[in-house]
């Protein structure tokens, strides 16, 4: 029996949608990585090209929606088919999220003085990087319907927690050494922050990843590290 | 869940040295829409047909295995068909009504199986089975009138409460909606989940979005054999088998 539509069309329109969320993914994955170099390298000249990478994300994202509306209506999808079409709705939603987030922390990098101590930044460097690695790794069990990955990615936000907590130390204890620190420490703060939140949204992904494979929901709470209390 | 009410185990029915169902086991539930599904040739409606020993009148037809409602062998050769038929009622495809008036095709029944001795008896028994279908408001002026003045859509409620007419206790749809537009298509679904309150049901269906619609259990056959069987949101979002997957998603070669 062959796996394909029998309506070829059918076929290569749920082709088209993987394709487009695929693509946003790897913009998506960019976009967080030179907003992670901007503000460690405090690299001021790079802003401009990452907010208007976030433009690109906006419009995959409307470009994706109305794939999905014309697949609801054109083929009233059933089973695999369905789960397909609305999980590329959740992760495109997510991944919307995580460009946003993205782009506030390049606009962070505007008031950062240039001669930031390295120790400070060590921190959140660690957690860019394993935030970029969790959404890398979240995108591949997507690309490859791979439930046991997903479900990895989605234990390991715990880590993400936890380096958000050391990284949030770091800069608090920065800011506490000398008031003059306040300002741009507290713009580090919400950039250590949305680094936490862009890995919720991963989080979110790996569910929906999880959803898309086995047509069921991971079961439980999801793993929390520690947690700076808002 | 409800209690079953027909259960059938390792049923097998041939058509001559044609094998059309093999060893099929499926539960019915009481006060309950069981969708039928799979490609044209696939055994559902001969499944149905079981019910009510409708392949008893095809010569070669032979049927072995069991299939019980409530518990007493449908199969049993001492068993009285008429009487059958009048618990287990069926709507077929195509709106079939006798060329007789409104009035008439729903009092035949009733009649022929002693129900309904006085004429109000009758008016009653007419009146209360057009109301179930939801036909009476628009029929009501007019019971004279024959049948199949009525539009394809009326004539398949019309048969649907010649089939009530007699208090059946399931009800068989052989594509029931096939031949009827949208509307009169949502009127049949509108009625069938009313009438679920108080009969068992079993629909066979090509329309995917039907079942779904009508059904809480769905049954996929395949070259005879029910390949999955399960409740119709499972079955739908995510089925068990890959052969039922292919099929619902429109993947079958």
């Amino acid at each position: 029996m062959s796996n394909e539509h029998t309506v070829k069309s059918y076929e290569e329109e749920l082709q088209f949608l993987k394709d487009s969320l695929i693509k946003m993914g790897s913009l998506t994955e960019s976009q967080l990585s030179d907003a992670m170099d901007a503000v460690i390298k405090v690299d001021k000249d790079s802003i401009d090209k990452i907010i208007k990478s976030d433009e690109e994300i906006n419009k995959f994202r409307s470009k994706i929606d109305t794939q999905i509306m014309n697949l609801l209506v054109k083929r009233a999808p059933m089973a695999i088919d369905l789960r397909e079409t609305i999980s590329s709705l959740k992760i495109s939603q997510d991944l919307e999220r995580i460009g946003d987030l993205s782009k506030s922390n390049a606009k962070k990098v505007k008031p950062l003085p240039l001669d930031l101590p390295d120790e400070l930044l060590g921190n959140l460097k660690r957690l860019g990087e394993l935030v970029m690695k969790q959404l890398n790794d979240v995108l591949d069990s997507y690309v490859n319907k791979n439930f046991d990955k997903a479900k990895e990615v989605w234990e390991k936000d715990e880590q993400v927690d936890d380096l958000t907590y050391i990284a949030m130390e770091s800069v608090i204890d920065f800011l506490s050494k000398d008031k003059k620190n306040l300002d741009f420490s507290t713009h580090l703060i919400f950039a250590t922050k949305n680094l936490e939140r862009a890995g919720d949204h991963i989080t979110n992904i790996a569910e929906t990843v999880c959803y898309l494979v086995k047509g069921e929901y991971l079961k439980g709470s999801r793993p929390k590290g520690k947690v700076i209390q808002d | 869940m409800n209690n079953i009410k027909i259960k059938s185990k390792n049923l097998n029915v041939y058509y001559g040295d044609k094998q059309a169902l093999f060893d099929v086991n499926l539960d019915l539930n009481e006060k309950e829409v069981t969708a039928l599904i799979g490609p044209s040739g696939c055994g559902k409606s001969t499944f149905i047909r079981c019910i009510n020993r409708m392949n008893d009148v095809i010569d070669i037809c032979k049927v072995t295995g069991n299939i019980e409602m409530d518990g007493m062998n449908i199969n049993d050769k001492d068993l009285d068909v008429v009487s059958l038929r009048e618990r287990v009622g069926m709507v077929f495809q195509k709106p079939n009504p006798f060329p007789k008036s409104i009035y008439d095709n729903i009092s035949y029944g009733p009649k022929i199986h002693g129900k309904g001795e006085t004429k109000s008896e009758l008016d009653q028994i007419v009146e209360n089975s057009l109301k179930k279908s939801a036909l009476w408001e628009e029929v009501k002026d007019r019971l004279d009138e024959p049948g199949t003045s009525l539009s394809g859509g009326q004539q398949q409620r019309l048969c649907i409460a010649r089939a009530i007419s007699v208090n059946p206790e399931v009800i068989l749809m052989d594509e029931p909606c096939s031949a009827l537009d949208p509307i009169a298509t949502a009127k049949i679904e509108e009625l069938i989940d009313e009438l679920k309150k108080t009969y068992t049901i079993v629909i066979v269906t090509h329309s995917m979005a039907q079942a779904v619609r009508v059904s809480q259990k769905t049954g996929f056959f395949h070259l005879g054999k029910l390949i999955e069987v399960g409740k119709t949101e499972k079955i739908f979002k995510n089925p068990d088998n890959k052969m039922t997957q292919d099929y619902i998603t429109g993947r079958f070669g």
